[in-house]
């Protein structure tokens, strides 16, 4: 029976570790090349197309936002009482 | 590629200015918008915006940092600096709402019974749960520093757990001042006591907040191998600010929630 206990213990403790055991891999150096090359790309597009694609995003709500704003101020500024 | 003949830090032009300053616009005016209009899109619009800005500006800082290598011993100098200045302006934040605190508290007037506390306040017991939260960052304090020394001694485990620790510590803390907030006898609306804790205390949590996550985001880089024994600001910054939230919090308690009970 100790015998059974004590491999069962030796099996858990085994798959517990070699799940611990995958590791973060070091990217940097692959980052570093990345971002070093010499494409002219400014830094906030130079990771790729999720960058332009998060950057058109956040531009569209700049504008869209900008413009919404200055319409609720003049609408707020102007109130329109109903007779 | 031409090559500069200096060590300093020339950005690349950046939209994130002007996307943060219009999130500004946009919270700020959404804000009114809503106490007037009962209408929410504009400040949520805005805080998506800011919240985009911080994530791409953050993000394209360490790009320039970590993997350009743009954060030359000057610049980190500048950086120091500029991390210096900014706390030294959260610090006189805090100032003027413990000025509000101390005003209201040395000479209460006679509509508050012409004592502190208030008539008719049930203060928190000092010797309870804030005791605790006290001894919560003060240990967060201690393992935030067990995370620096493990950084600089180049022992990434040991830095990865204290790290962490430091952040459920933390977390701990919000937790139970959410509790505090939810079991309080008294309200923000409970004339100029409830102000004074409110306020003062409440932005203390939303600052215990912010430095949650930017120990959060030193943790991640640190797991991704960004920060080297010589060099790692971002967390120097991060724990820099998390010791300002700790001091913050020993006014707090020795000020409103001991003397002023």
């Amino acid at each position: 029976m100790n015998r059974h206990i004590f491999a069962l213990q030796q099996v858990a403790r085994r798959t517990i570790t070699s799940s611990v055991r995958r590791q973060v891999d070091n990217k940097v150096p692959k980052k570093q090349k990345l971002f070093q090359e010499d494409n002219g790309m400014p830094i906030h597009l130079k990771g790729g197309s999720s960058d332009a694609i998060l950057y058109r995003m956040t531009m569209v709500l700049t504008v869209l936002g900008a413009g919404y704003v200055v319409y609720e101020l003049v609408n707020a500024a102007f109130p329109q009482k109903k007779t | 590629m031409a090559h500069q003949a200096h060590a300093y830090h020339m950005v690349d032009p950046s939209p994130w200015p002007l996307t943060g300053a219009v999130a500004a616009l946009l919270v700020t005016s959404g804000t009114a918008i809503w106490f007037h209009f009962n209408s929410t899109i504009l400040m949520t619009l805005g805080t998506m915006l800011l919240l985009l800005t911080m994530y791409q500006w953050w993000r394209d800082i360490i790009r320039e940092g970590t993997f350009q290598g743009h954060h030359t011993p000057p610049v980190q100098k500048g950086l120091r600096y500029g991390m210096i200045l900014f706390i030294t302006s959260e610090v006189f934040f805090f100032l003027g709402f413990f000025w509000a605190f101390y005003h209201s508290s040395l000479a209460p007037t006679p509509d508050l019974g012409g004592c502190w506390p208030p008539a008719g306040i049930t203060t928190l017991d000092p010797f309870e749960v804030p005791l605790l939260n006290t001894a919560v960052l003060l240990a967060s304090g201690v393992t935030v520093t067990w995370a620096h020394h493990s950084i600089m001694e180049g022992d990434r485990k040991p830095a990865i757990q204290s790290l962490a620790l430091t952040i459920l510590l933390g977390f701990y803390f919000t937790f139970l001042q959410g509790l505090e907030y939810f079991e309080a006898p008294f309200t923000i609306a409970d004339g100029v006591y409830g102000s004074t804790f409110f306020v003062a205390t409440g932005f203390h949590g939303l600052h215990v907040i912010i430095g949650s996550t930017f120990l959060a985001v030193c943790l991640l880089r640190q797991i991704q191998y960004h920060f080297t024994s010589e060099h790692h600001f971002g967390f120097e910054a991060a724990a820099w600010y998390w010791h300002f939230v700790d001091v913050v919090w020993l006014f707090l308690y020795i000020s409103i929630y001991w003397w002023g009970s």
